[in-house]
Parts: structure tokens; C-alpha cells; sequence
């Protein structure tokens, strides 16, 4: 067993403080009444909800991970293609993210009430209530997440036994990446029946609402009322606390593979370049709950002042991160200090550009979501023409951003040498765990927005003083401008975290070729070149395995991967979106029917059957969920299979490439058309009623899947698609037809 | 039980209902299984004030429960001239009732006088119904159409003042921003020509109402009768509405699509 340096004790102590902390909150809001009689009905109803919502999903999840498991000791144990790690690794991954779900979903649901009732006495109160609520989730997500980390490094640490330190590290380092595959696997169906859900739920109520009945949103006698309040809670608190968790994972766990390789000749300089990655994310947990602290309002503050009190939190927690991360490189003494902590603001900054491109290109305040609600003038047909070009528009910065966050972290940890490509990608993969390290509270800011929403819900079902309203209406508008800005850091984070999850599958390709080399005399590569032992595939660089595999445009291979990829994300959204379509119809029926068969719902003598619909919502989730997800996984084994690794390369650049832009279009398109909705509802071009209005209102029926199905799902194909490549690089090299 | 009787104003009919104002105004807006929906703007009558024109004997063999003891929801009595035929002494509250069947109940008020102003927007509701503009104050223009003297009148009149906010003061340039009216150019030139033609007191936007009016464009209230008495509405103001009407208020802010 390797002795671990002391400092890597900090990891798992700090993710303790973190699940400390997320208990101490909760308790904390347990603690704050739910208010009245009606307030706990309502919230009652929607805690039911989501957690039959969630018991069902957790149910077919639970079956998919058996079989998953299953396939992974076959391989494992039968083939020796996969470490015998892999299952269980595989296994904690998926459990924790589901954990966390389940945390903050349980949080959430419990706070939504009580945030209410707390906007009764105050402003302060009721941001509080709804803020600490949002940090239970996202302590919850980083503490679980890098306990789960620490644990599988020491254990491995513990049983790994390899004939040289560095050779070991390589093995638990990539051993520990395949976790990444539980987590992307619970991701994916979080995200996508979470979106499919929510805006089922969604669109479905406001249909009826608006096509069939005329009712106003959040009004109970909506029988979808209840259901799409549950919807917030799956699509934005379990769903991207999802998303989020596999990329805070992804990208600590890819970086710390990528150090692994990059310093495989001096152990010392290994085990320093593992451990950073771990420690940033470790130091960014106390400076998150640091930042969690500084979140307060003044009572009556307005829009811009509680916007201020939430950034506050934030940018201390980033500003301090920047200080924290100089002084553990220092502290580890790492090579080339400056260049590596340039890497980790770069993808700060890169992180920055992104969260204010999207609040550019979304918020009412600018130009571009005006001038989407100003073609409102002449139609529906046109607020649909000016979002689509403005959400492609809106690609470039956010790409541009990448593009530069990709060079400089690149450029700045390779000392600005282009060959020393492995401490290059070291750079972009630390670049990522940068953008992620103050996690905690940049998740405790999106998971507020749907309480806040919630809260709103709750306060208008049970018809509280118009003061209350007033101070709910500014919470809810709050979490829709951090909701928005939460959507391009989260696709931000995983352009980034995918990057990495492609760079270190080159080394989980070499360990995939070692353990095949233990039962075969030699490996050829596509290229003719044939190797003996384990010790000279270690010893191929990064450019020589894809000139070996044949990994360059002129292979037709190569481009075949890149069009399946680039067609994947396509294909993926189109089916999410016609998921949505099909599970929002399915809803209309259910609420006709309600209508016609249970008298009274109208005039309020009768309440309607809200389970029923949120059984239909999660029904129609977890049916619609399948053919995407499925999609997902078997297509990376395919082409890995069909194509070799040159095909899978292609492949996972197709599909990131075209996954993060068409995400950040569907995304910013969405949340533009929402926003150019509320532009007139603020009393601009006819305000409510107008013809301009009801023109932006179908515009914001179409953004809907947009930006909270399609858009988020995509951060997920885009990640677990490297993912099973990853996992699956065994078969890949065993057995792929060219 | 006596059976209350309602006078709807879009489209104009004398009602025989065993239900209560809210119930009738629910009624008639989402029926009984929601197949339907629409606005509905209908006022109480005094039934003991205009006995001499009910026909008694069939309400009391028509407005009886139905099968199962549930009460008759509506016997119609007039669809023709119905509002002229009523004394507006006998007006009792008015009733607002929105898309989805909330009701809000307005009672009489004080007319606060003439407020001058250089345009009035009017939306007539019975017993024809254009939208038009005029430099009368509402009980001038009460007065105008009813007395029968013009060209163009009925024996009564009910209408309602909608906003013009900045227009009235500066039709050409005044942003209109949270003016829902279709047609705001045509709104604009309407303005333009009343304004600069000294004799011009009123002229048609609308010709046609489509029986969808916005609540939230109200300017003051609603006005009904002839020229010699007249009654007045006075729609609540938005904080009372938040207040007290909120459920009423919200319902009637969120629209919908036919």
C-alpha cells in the first residue's frame, strides 16, 4: 500500500464538513413552520408527488444498473476486458448521485412551504429559508461526490497492487473514472424523465390552463396544479443536481487520470498532480459554505439588490477559490505552479463568459430578448423565426469562450508548449475542476430557483395577503434569472468535463490493452505496430497511440464517428422533444377527463385528482425516457465495436461538438422566448391580453422542451457518451472490427 | 324559492335562475362540464321591481329543480330588447364573471363627476356594442345617445370607459406600451381625426365586439341607463383587487386562446 500524504485527509474530512453542514441546514429549515392548514396540504401533495415520482424512477433505474452490473462482471470476471473494480465503482456512482437526488428533492419539497410562510414575517427570512435549502442540495452533491471519491482512493489504494507506484496510480485513477459511468448513467435518466416529466407537467397544465379553461397558472383547480410543482423539483432539483454531480466527478476524476499519465516518470510529482484536483474541490467546499453565509437580503430589497445578495455569495466563494487554489499548488509544490493555477482561473473565467452570455442572450433586461418579444408584433410565426436565430447566435460567445478557456488552460500548463500535449490536457481537465470547485453554492443558487417557485405555487393556491405575493413573485423572478445563468454553466461545465472525459480515454485505451496483454502475447494496433508488454504501452505517448490508432481526418472512420456523433445529438433531442409533446397530450386528455367526470372542480365544491396526474407525468417520463437512454449507451458500444477507436474518437468529438452548441442553442432559445413573454407581461408592446402577448405565450410553449428537456439532456449525452467509451475501451480494443 | 333574475348584457337576455349570482355567473361560463368557456358580464334584477313584465306563471312552471333536486340553472325569459325594458332602478349589483367561472360582484357606486379629458375610449355593451372614441364624459355621452335626438340612439345604454393612458394627451407619440387593443395604429389615426375636427364628437375603432373584454384595461367602471337616471360601477382598483379579489383578479389577468 502506497502512503497517502497527509494532506489528502483534508479530502475526505472536507466532504464530511460539507454533508455536516447540508444536515445542519435542513435541520435549520425543518425547524421553520409550514404555515397554515391549506399551505401543508398543498405541500404535502407535492412531496407525495415527487417521491412517488422518484420511487418509480429509482425502481427502473435499479433494474437497468442490475443488468449494467451484471454485463460489467461478465467482462469483468468472465473476459478480464474491465477491472473487477469496475461493477462496484460503477454501482457507488450511481447510488451516491441517486442519493443526493433524493436528498435534495426531499429538501426541496419540505422547504417550498416553509419558504412561504417565512415570506410572511420577511424578505430575509423567506431567502433564507429558500437558500439554505438550495445549499442542502448542493453540499449534498459535493460532499457525497467527493466522499465517494476519497473512499474508492483509498480502498483501491488499499488492493491495487501494481509493480510501481506510478503504474498504480494509472490503475486506480482510471479504475476510479468508470465511477463516472454510475453517475453519468443515473444522470441521464434524471435528466432526461426529469425533463420529460417536468415539462409534461408543464406544458400539459398550461395548455389546459390556456387552451382549454382559461385558468391562470398555479391555480389548484388545475388538476396538472400539483403536478407540474412536482415537475420543478424533478427537472431542476434532482435533475441537475445530477448533471451536475457526474461533471463535478467527471472532471476531478478525468484530471486526476489525465496527472496520472502526465507524470508518470516521477511518482512524487503522480501523486501531487492526483491529489489537486481532489483538494481543490475539497478547499472549494469550505469556501462555498463560506459563500453560503454571505447570502442575506434587506427586507424590501428590490429585484436587483437580492440578485446582488446571491452573486455575492458566489463571486466571494470564486474570488476566494482563486486565492486557495495558488496556495495548495504551492503547498503541494507542483511543477510549473503559475501555469496550472493559470489553467484553474482560466476555466473560472471561462465559466464567467458563459453564465453572463447566457443572461445576455436570455434576460429581458438586453437587447437580444427584446427583440424577440418586439417581433411579437406580427405573429406567432415570427417570435419562432427571431428565437431560433437568436439561440443560434447566441452559441458563438459561449463557444468562443470554450474555445479560448481550452487554449490558454492548455497552453498555460503545457508552459506554452504545444508538444508536451499530456500536461496540456492536465490543463484543460484542471480547468474544469476549477469552473466546478465552488460547486456547493453555484448548485445551492439553481436548486433555490424551483423552491422559490414552489413557494410562489404555494402562496398562490392558498390565496396568502398580497405582501406575501409580493415577496414570493421576487424570489420566483429571482430563481429564474440564476436558473438561467445555472443552464449555461451547467452545459459550460460539461463541454469542459467531456473534454477531459476525451483526453484521459486515451489512457483508459492503454490500460484496456495492458490487461489484454496479460493474456495474449502481443497487441497490434490498426496500424500495423505491435507491442509486448505492458511496460512499452506505457511508455507510447499520447501522439503516437492515435497515429497507432489510426485517429486523423483522412481515416474514413474517423469522419464516420463524427457524423453518428454530430447525428446522435440531433436524434436525441428530436426524441426528447417528441416525448415531451406526446407525455404534455397525454396530460390534456387526463385533465379533459377530470372535467368532465368529477362536478365541481371549477367552482372549487371538489378538488381534482392530482396524484393521477402526476402518475400520468411519471408514466409518461419513464416510458418516453427509454428509447433516448437507450440510444445513448448501446451507440458508443457500437461504433466502438464496429469502428475501433478511431470511429469512438469521432464519435465523441461528432457529438461534442455539435451536442454543446445545439445545447447552448436550445437552451438560450428557450429561456430568450420565456423571458421575451414576461417582456410583454411586464406591460411592453400591449402588455397582457395583446395580441403580442398571446404571440410570445406560444413562443414560450416552444421553448419549453427547449430549455428544460432537450438543452439539459444533451450535457448528459455529451458526458456519458465519453463515459461508456471509457468503460468500455476494453471491448473496444479486444474486439472492434477495424 | 323564489328564483333570482339576471340580466345579461353580452348578449343581451333576461334570465330566470335558481342560482346564486356566482353559480349563474360560473354557469354561464363554463357550463357544467367545461366544455366550454367564455366571459360574462350580467347584473341582478330586482324581480319584485319589474313583476309587471315577468311572465310569473311560466317561471314558476319552468324554474323548478331538476331531476335529482339540483336547481335550474337558467329559463331564459327576453333575448329582445331587454335592457330598455328594464327601469335602472331596478339594477341591483353587477357581476364580472371571468374565462374559467370566477365571479366578482360590483356594487353601486357614486359617479365622481366628470373627469375632463380630451378623449374617452368606450366600449358599448348593450344594447349594441362598437368600440368607439369620444370627447364626451360618460354621463354626457349617457345623455348624448339616449335622448333621442341624434341620428343615431337607443332608449338605453350600457358601456364601459377603458384606458387610453398616454394617448389622450399625445396620441401620435405616447408609447401605448401596456395597451392590449388590436389595431393601435388605427387607434392613433382615430384620435388624430376626432382631435382635429372641432365638430367630430365621437368616432367608431370597432365596429364589432368580439365579447371578450380585458378586465384589466378598465378605465373607471361601468355606466348604464338613459337620459334621465343613470347608474354607475366603479371597477376596484388594482391594489383592492390584490386585496380582495385576488383569486377574481388573476383569473381575469391570464388569457386564453379560442
Amino acid at each position: 500500500m502506497q502512503n497517502i500524504d497527509n494532506i489528502f485527509w483534508f479530502i475526505p474530512f472536507s466532504s464530511l464538513i460539507a454533508l455536516g453542514f447540508a444536515f445542519h441546514f435542513f435541520k435549520q429549515v425543518m425547524k421553520e413552520s409550514e404555515g397554515t392548514d391549506k399551505m401543508i396540504k398543498v405541500a404535502s401533495h407535492v412531496r407525495k408527488g415527487a417521491m412517488a415520482y422518484l420511487k418509480q424512477q429509482y425502481k427502473v433505474v435499479g433494474i437497468f444498473f442490475l443488468i449494467i452490473v451484471i454485463l460489467f462482471s461478465v467482462l469483468a470476471y468472465g473476459f478480464n476486458l474491465q477491472n473487477e473494480w469496475v461493477p462496484g465503482a460503477f454501482l457507488t456512482g450511481g447510488f451516491f448521485s441517486a442519493l443526493a437526488g433524493f436528498f435534495g428533492m426531499k429538501t426541496a419539497t419540505y422547504a417550498s412551504a416553509r419558504t412561504a410562510n417565512a415570506a410572511r414575517t420577511s424578505l430575509n427570512m423567506a431567502l433564507r429559508v429558500a437558500f439554505r435549502s438550495g445549499a442542502v442540495m448542493g453540499l449534498v452533491v459535493v460532499g457525497l461526490g467527493l466522499f465517494d471519491i476519497s473512499a474508492w482512493f483509498i480502498v483501491l489504494n488499499y488492493f491495487v497492487d501494481e509493480p510501481t507506484v506510478a503504474e498504480k496510480m494509472m490503475i486506480i485513477t482510471t479504475t476510479m473514472l468508470t465511477f463516472g459511468m454510475g453517475a453519468s448513467a443515473q444522470a441521464l435518466f434524471a435528466r432526461v424523465g426529469g425533463g420529460i416529466f417536468t415539462k409534461a407537467a408543464d406544458v400539459g397544465g398550461d395548455l389546459v390552463g390556456k387552451v382549454e379553461a382559461g385558468i391562470p397558472e398555479d391555480d389548484p383547480r388545475n388538476p396538472a396544479t400539483i403536478a407540474d410543482n412536482v415537475g420543478d423539483n424533478v427537472g431542476d432539483v434532482a435533475g441537475m443536481g445530477a448533471d451536475l454531480y457526474e461533471s463535478y466527478c467527471g472532471s476531478i476524476l478525468a484530471t486526476a487520470a489525465l496527472g496520472a499519465a502526465a507524470f508518470m516518470k516521477d511518482a512524487d510529482s503522480q501523486m501531487k498532480a492526483i491529489l489537486a484536483p481532489m483538494l481543490i474541490a475539497a478547499v472549494g467546499i469550505i469556501l462555498s459554505i463560506i459563500g453560503i453565509y454571505m447570502v442575506k437580503a434587506k427586507e424590501g430589497a428590490t429585484q436587483r439588490q437580492l440578485l446582488k445578495s446571491l452573486s455575492r455569495g458566489t463571486n466571494i466563494s470564486s474570488a476566494l477559490i482563486i486565492v486557495f487554489s495558488w496556495i495548495i499548488l504551492y503547498v503541494l509544490e507542483l511543477d510549473n505552479i503559475w501555469g496550472i493555477w493559470g489553467a484553474i482561473v482560466t476555466g473560472l473565467i471561462t465559466g464567467i463568459i458563459i453564465g453572463r452570455a447566457t443572461e445576455y442572450y436570455t434576460s429581458e433586461e438586453y437587447r437580444p430578448t427584446q427583440k424577440i418579444a418586439e417581433s411579437s408584433n406580427t405573429g406567432a410565426a415570427t417570435v419562432i423565426i427571431s428565437g431560433l436565430g437568436m439561440g443560434m447566435i447566441s452559441t458563438a460567445i459561449p463557444v468562443m469562450a470554450v474555445v479560448a478557456g481550452i487554449i490558454f488552460s492548455f497552453l498555460f500548463a503545457s508552459e506554452f508548449d504545444v508538444n508536451n500535449m499530456s500536461i496540456g490536457l492536465y490543463g484543460i481537465g484542471i480547468a474544469a475542476v476549477g469552473m466546478l470547485s465552488t460547486l456547493g453554492i453555484t448548485l445551492a443558487t439553481d436548486a433555490y430557483g424551483p423552491i422559490a417557485d414552489n413557494a410562489g405555487g404555494n402562496a398562490e393556491m392558498c390565496e396568502l395577503g398580497p405582501e406575501v405575493r409580493k415577496r414570493t413573485d421576487s424570489l420566483d423572478s429571482l430563481g429564474n434569472t440564476t436558473a438561467a445563468t445555472g443552464k449555461g454553466f451547467a452545459i459550460g461545465s460539461a463541454a469542459l468535463t467531456a473534454l477531459a472525459l476525451l483526453a484521459s480515454y486515451i489512457e483508459e485505451l492503454k490500460i484496456g490493452i495492458i490487461r489484454l496483454l496479460q493474456t495474449a502475447e502481443n497487441y497490434s494496433f490498426p496500424n500495423g505496430k505491435v507491442v509486448f508488454s505492458a511496460s512499452e504501452v506505457s511508455a507510447i505517448s499520447l501522439t503516437d497511440f492515435m497515429n497507432f490508432f489510426k485517429v486523423n481526418l483522412m481515416n474514413p472512420t474517423v469522419l464516420i464517428g463524427i457524423f453518428i456523433g454530430s447525428m446522435m445529438a440531433f436524434v436525441f433531442c428530436g426524441l426528447t422533444m417528441n416525448a415531451v409533446g406526446r407525455a404534455a397530450g397525454a396530460m390534456v386528455d387526463e385533465v379533459r377527463r377530470q372535467f368532465r367526470e368529477i362536478p365541481g372542480i371549477l367552482s372549487g365544491k371538489n378538488e381534482p385528482d392530482y396524484a393521477n396526474c402526476v402518475a400520468i407525468s411519471t408514466k409518461g417520463a419513464q416510458k418516453e425516457m427509454m428509447l433516448p437512454s437507450i440510444l445513448a449507451i448501446t451507440v458508443p458500444i457500437a461504433v466502438g465495436l464496429i469502428f475501433g477507436v478511431a470511429g469512438t474518437m469521432g464519435l465523441l468529438v461528432g457529438g461534442l461538438g455539435a451536442g454543446f452548441v445545439l445545447a447552448v442553442f436550445m437552451a438560450n432559445s428557450g429561456g430568450a422566448w420565456d423571458n421575451a413573454k414576461k417582456y410583454v407581461e411586464a406591460g411592453h408592446l400591449g402588455g397582457k391580453g395583446s395580441a403580442a402577448h398571446k404571440a410570445t405565450v406560444i413562443g414560450d410553449t416552444v421553448g419549453d422542451p427547449f430549455k428544460d428537456t432537450s438543452g439539459p439532456s444533451l450535457n448528459i449525452l455529451i458526458k456519458l457518451m465519453s463515459m461508456v467509451a471509457i468503460v468500455m475501451s476494453g471491448v473496444t480494443v479486444a474486439y472492434s472490427l477495424l | 324559492m323564489k328564483p333570482n333574475i339576471y340580466l345579461n348584457l353580452t348578449p343581451e337576455a333576461l334570465i330566470a335562475s335558481m342560482l346564486s349570482p356566482e353559480e349563474f355567473g360560473s354557469y354561464m361560463a363554463v357550463g357544467i362540464k367545461k366544455r366550454t368557456r367564455g366571459q360574462v358580464i350580467f347584473l341582478e334584477v330586482d324581480g319584485d321591481a319589474i313583476e309587471d313584465i315577468l311572465p310569473l306563471e311560466y317561471i314558476n312552471e319552468r324554474c323548478i329543480p331538476q331531476e335529482g333536486g339540483r336547481p335550474k340553472s337558467s329559463v331564459y325569459l327576453s333575448i329582445y330588447r331587454v335592457l330598455e325594458s328594464i327601469p335602472v332602478s331596478a339594477l341591483k349589483s353587477l357581476y364580472l364573471t371571468t374565462d374559467d367561472g370566477r365571479t366578482m360582484e360590483i356594487k353601486k357606486g357614486d359617479y365622481p363627476g366628470d373627469i375632463k379629458s380630451s378623449a374617452h375610449l368606450y366600449q358599448e355593451l348593450c344594447p349594441v356594442t362598437p368600440r368607439i372614441i369620444s370627447k364626451l364624459a360618460p354621463a354626457q355621452f349617457i345623455d348624448y345617445m339616449t335622448k333621442g335626438t341624434e341620428k343615431v340612439s337607443v332608449p338605453k345604454l350600457a358601456f364601459v370607459e377603458l384606458q387610453l393612458n398616454g394617448l389622450t394627451e399625445d396620441f401620435e407619440n405616447s408609447p401605448a406600451h401596456n395597451l392590449p387593443y388590436p389595431n393601435i395604429d388605427h387607434l392613433r389615426d382615430c384620435l388624430k381625426i376626432l382631435n382635429e375636427e372641432p365638430g367630430k364628437t365621437q368616432k367608431t375603432i370597432v365596429r364589432f365586439f368580439s365579447r371578450e373584454l380585458l378586465f384589466r384595461t378598465i378605465k373607471n367602471g361601468f355606466f348604464i341607463g338613459d337620459n334621465k337616471e343613470m347608474v354607475y360601477y366603479p371597477f376596484p382598483s388594482e391594489e383592492e383587487l390584490n386585496d380582495k379579489n385576488y383569486a377574481w383578479w388573476r383569473s381575469a389577468k391570464s388569457i386564453g386562446f379560442n
